[in-house]
């Protein structure tokens, strides 16, 4: 059986790889930019959000899969993924593009 | 990380008049140009659907029946859904951008994808792309 709750202990380090993202690296939030990085090959990982709207989330997931980008489901809703960026904002999806000094992608995306 | 909106992908068109119909990518402008500063690309796609053949149809009637009617249009890349499926046919030289300058030049296209997706229709090959979406 998949384990359905991440431990806390992943569930830190990605915002602690998050947050290493936003201060270091190139990332976009949003739904469309989403898209239009995917579509040029920019986007190197993809999180969306637990409460993500189910067509929209298979719609990225098959972007992702056509672009071979790996997805990451994140362990929260978009007010969480949207705190977890520093953002006072809500982030439903977002795409990281450089993740500078963080190592979230070589990391991550083993899970989904 | 892997450009997928080559030539030959086939997508389904989801604005405009042609909304819901499949069409094979024929020539991608990435990064636009001047008149459309966006990434678009120009299509060839089906514009009426091949209808059912069965077997107790004879042959004018299957001839009658396998016609595709054909459209070519530049396209934003917003406004499509890429597929997992390709489909190579070679519309390369039928389909180019001064063919929609001018509207008898874009029928003559049409016309000319339209025998070419005809005889890949009755080859048998590339099935899911002569299928209606039933949306």
């Amino acid at each position: 059986m998949v384990a359905a709750k991440k431990t806390k202990k992943t569930h830190e380090s990605i915002n602690n790889r998050l947050a290493l993202v936003m201060k270091s690296g190139k990332y976009t939030l949003g739904y469309k930019t989403v898209l239009k990085t995917i579509r040029n090959s920019k986007a190197k990982l993809v999180i969306i959000s637990n409460n993500c709207p189910p067509l929209r989330k298979s719609e990225i997931e098959y972007y992702a899969m056509l672009a071979k980008v790996g997805v990451h489901h994140y362990n929260g809703n978009n007010v969480d993924l949207g705190t977890a960026c520093g953002k006072y904002y809500r982030v439903c999806c977002l795409s990281i593009i450089d993740p500078g000094d963080s190592d979230i992608i070589k990391s991550m995306p083993g899970d989904h | 990380m892997v450009k997928f909106l080559k030539p030959g992908k086939a997508v389904l068109l989801l604005q405009g008049r042609y909304a819901g119909r499949k069409a094979v990518i024929v020539r991608n402008f990435d990064d636009g140009t001047r008149d459309r500063p966006y990434g678009h690309c120009l299509v060839a796609g089906i514009k009426k659907y091949p209808s059912k053949v069965i077997r107790k149809d004879n042959t004018k009637k299957t001839a009658k029946k396998s016609r595709v009617k054909a459209f070519v249009k530049v396209v934003n890349y917003r406004h499509l859904m890429p597929t997992r499926y390709t489909l190579d046919v070679d519309l390369k030289d039928v389909v180019t951008v001064d063919t929609l300058q001018s509207k008898d030049k874009k029928v003559t296209a049409s016309k000319e994808t339209k025998k070419r997706l005809e005889e890949r229709f009755k080859t048998g090959k590339n099935r899911w792309f002569f299928t209606k979406l039933r949306f």
